[in-house]
């Protein structure tokens, strides 16, 4: 990784390096409690607040003070419940609190795609073999070339088109990743496979649908309310929420400086080297509480991929020490702010839709 | 300030059909509706049970009789089956099973609380929790119950074992079980002898039921003999399984019959850290029970008895082997932490069973 400067760790730092991590992890774990549970509950308050509040406000119709503000609590309010709420419940984060309302296995989030198949193309697909090429499908989700590694086919040619498509329909791109289509096209599953899965899923699109473009905008028509302005206002905080989540998500592993692997790492790949792959494949986001609290804490990607399942606003505090270990180990410790950091990414798609760039 | 009686509450729980058919096809997120309903009533829910505490009673120097009222929601109770019951403690909720000393069909039930030396929950239980407040229960469960046929009966019980058999007994007689009625109660002093006075208002209203004591402390114990002149052709039994095991193995020798029913809630037997043995593993939705090493996975064994556990990266990352623990003790093989909390998910891939355990899988 030409890109990193990093120093390469011997086997015994390797060991050592993942031992100070593990332990890192126990002293959180042991730790965790009631200010932990209070926050998430109070999290799931905010999200509750900021979507009712924003319903009711999408009700005066048309008046631009109470739609704008109506259209972006309901935004804020899906943006809050799909990343600090949804998608670390979902990560079992508050499994220990043994409360069947924060458990991860159940939790069913307010997005198009099912929680079932996020757990499983991003908690365990995505997770395990994190920027490892041809493993983890969420490098470049298949329509965009971000790595000199990745084969460059014609279609990468128009990317700044896909990306931009794809950053609009965000929650639809997550969603159809586990229906694998490509590999329908090619044959290599069969139609059979894919069925049950394009019945949850369009199960969940209708729920969705439902309710945002019919029961609300219905409600409006009752209380004599615009349904078309309450219709537009859920249209629009769904693809607020869109373009935020596509641009927290891009900038957490194809910044400039995140490393993408060959298959053959995973090869007798021990705990100590699952940790400086995730630490390598991961970047941070600088910024203040609101930043982190908007990002789900994704702005502190590495500790997320370092510690899946620790709650999220446990990783500020961890930034600390993994940066401290990252630096006695001699790794880089990829941090930068978020326009800073997606101006690479940015540069990254740009260069490598052509494929002259690919020996660069 | 409560909008509706608890009575109210329990009749518009009948109503909620349509919202419990909405919230189990995701039109609707369970928890949102519950956060509504608990402001008309703190203990109404969908479809969890919540119950009011009516009456606190001491019934022994060491054990509380609570008297609940529960929401529409527990389905089929028996006296006799046990529930979990649910505090929330550091921000972790926990929870401890207790036997039902009675079931009415208006929503009362009664469960008895022994004092347990260190026991925290059950010593918050006790001196904290007051009349009026609401706390959370799970479904009954158990398969303890009164025999069919009309022949006399036996009840041993240890301790708080006299819980579930109390309940039982109560419901027997009252729908005017009218063969002979032994008890006996082994308790380790005089304080200790729950509900002595109820007892002995039964034995002196049902001229078919007896009860005898035990005191431990002063060097009486169960045994064989003293069981052979105990009369029964049904046993019921329940307590420390020492005590249990020890009255079945007596009773099977003496050759009194197979209609045996026995309890014991002593904790399944945990092995020492380093130690590596056999184990029983309980596979309680595929109702499998095999032998298992306290050394591997629980994802390998389950797997190894021919189960499909869901599961993903095998290596505690993804949560997606996720299950329930309903018993025993499990050891995180990552950080050695031992988990015992029933209710409590696990993950069977870097979960190893520490003794016998029992998963929801």
């Amino acid at each position: 990784m030409s890109h990193r400067p990093d120093r390469e760790l011997t086997p015994a730092e390797l060991e050592a390096f993942g031992q100070e991590l593990d332990e890192l992890r126990q002293r959180t774990l042991a730790d965790l409690g009631e200010a932990d549970a209070r926050y998430i509950r109070r999290v799931r308050g905010v999200v509750r607040l900021c979507c009712w509040a924003g319903r009711a406000l999408l009700m005066f119709g048309w008046f631009p003070p109470t739609w704008l503000l109506g259209t972006f609590l309901l935004g804020l309010g899906k943006i809050l419940e799909n990343m600090e709420l949804g998608h670390n419940v979902m990560h079992g984060q508050y499994d220990w609190m043994n409360d069947p309302e924060f458990a991860g296995r159940q939790y069913e989030w307010d997005i198009v795609g099912p929680a079932d198949f996020w757990r499983h193309t991003h908690n365990h697909v995505h997770h395990t073999y994190t920027n490892v090429l041809g493993m983890d499908d969420d490098v470049g989700y298949g329509v965009v070339r971000l790595f000199p590694e990745q084969r460059w086919k014609p279609f990468y040619r128009w990317q700044p088109l896909w990306v931009t498509i794809q950053a609009l329909l965000f929650q639809y791109a997550v969603a159809i990743q586990h229906l694998r289509l490509d590999k329908l096209v090619k044959g290599r599953i069969s139609k059979e496979e894919v069925r049950p899965l394009a019945r949850q899923f369009s199960a969940k699109l209708a729920r969705q649908w439902g309710k945002d473009y019919l029961a609300f905008p219905l409600l409006a028509l009752l209380l004599g309310a615009n349904a078309m302005a309450v219709l537009t206002g859920n249209l629009v905080a769904n693809l607020l929420r869109n373009l935020w989540t596509f641009l927290v998500i891009f900038c957490g592993h194809f910044t400039e400086k995140a490393a993408v692997f060959a298959p053959e790492i995973l090869q007798g790949e021990t705990r100590g080297h699952w940790y400086l792959r995730q630490l390598r494949g991961s970047s941070n986001l600088s910024g203040g509480p609101l930043l982190h609290i908007l990002t789900g804490n994704l702005s502190h990607q590495i500790e997320h991929h370092l510690f899946p399942d620790l709650p999220a606003r446990r990783y500020a505090e961890l930034a600390r020490e993994v940066r401290l270990i990252a630096e006695r180990h001699g790794q880089h410790y990829n941090c930068g702010t978020l326009w800073g950091q997606f101006a690479t990414v940015l540069r990254r798609i740009w260069i490598y839709r052509l494929p002259s760039a690919g020996t660069a | 300030m409560a909008l509706l009686s608890l009575s109210g509450a329990r009749w518009l729980a009948a109503y909620l059909q349509p919202l419990r058919q909405l919230c189990a096809n995701g039109w609707l997120r369970e928890a949102d509706v519950d956060l509504c309903l608990r402001q008309l009533h703190a203990a109404l829910r969908l479809n969890r049970v919540f119950a009011q505490v009516e009456a606190r009673r001491w019934v022994a120097d060491d054990m509380l009789a609570l008297q609940l009222r529960c929401n529409g929601n527990a389905r089929d109770w028996r006296a006799g089956q046990h529930v979990q019951l649910y505090l929330e403690q550091d921000g972790v909720r926990h929870g401890r099973s207790y036997s039902l000393t009675s079931v009415a069909t208006d929503g009362h039930i009664e469960i008895a609380i022994k004092r347990q030396p260190g026991g925290r929950l059950s010593n918050l239980l006790l001196d904290h929790l007051e009349v009026g407040e609401v706390i959370e229960l799970g479904q009954a469960f158990g398969e303890f119950a009164w025999p069919q046929k009309h022949n006399a009966v036996l009840l041993l019980a240890a301790g708080s074992g006299i819980t579930p058999l109390l309940g039982l007994l109560r419901d027997a007689l009252a729908r005017g079980f009218a063969a002979p009625v032994t008890l006996l109660h082994q308790v380790r002093h005089q304080g200790q002898q729950a509900f002595a006075a109820e007892l002995q208002a039964l034995s002196a209203r049902h001229a078919n039921f007896q009860v005898q004591r035990v005191f431990s402390g002063e060097g009486d114990r169960l045994s064989a003999e003293r069981l052979a002149a105990l009369p029964g052709d049904h046993l019921r039994v329940c307590g420390p399984r020492g005590f249990v095991e020890q009255a079945c193995g007596w009773w099977h020798d003496a050759e009194r019959g197979s209609s045996v029913q026995s309890e014991s809630f002593s904790p399944l037997p945990l092995l020492a850290e380093t130690e590596a043995g056999e184990v029983r593993l309980s596979f309680a939705r595929s109702r499998q029970q095999v032998s298992g090493s306290s050394n591997a996975n629980l994802l390998e064994q389950a797997e190894a008895a021919g189960l499909r556990p869901a599961h993903g990266c095998r290596q505690g990352i993804c949560t997606s082997c996720t299950c329930l623990l309903l018993a025993g003790t499990v050891r995180d093989l990552r950080s050695g932490e031992l988990f015992a909390e029933p209710g409590q998910p696990i993950r069977l891939c870097v979960s190893a069973p520490h003794g016998d355990v029992e998963i929801d899988l």
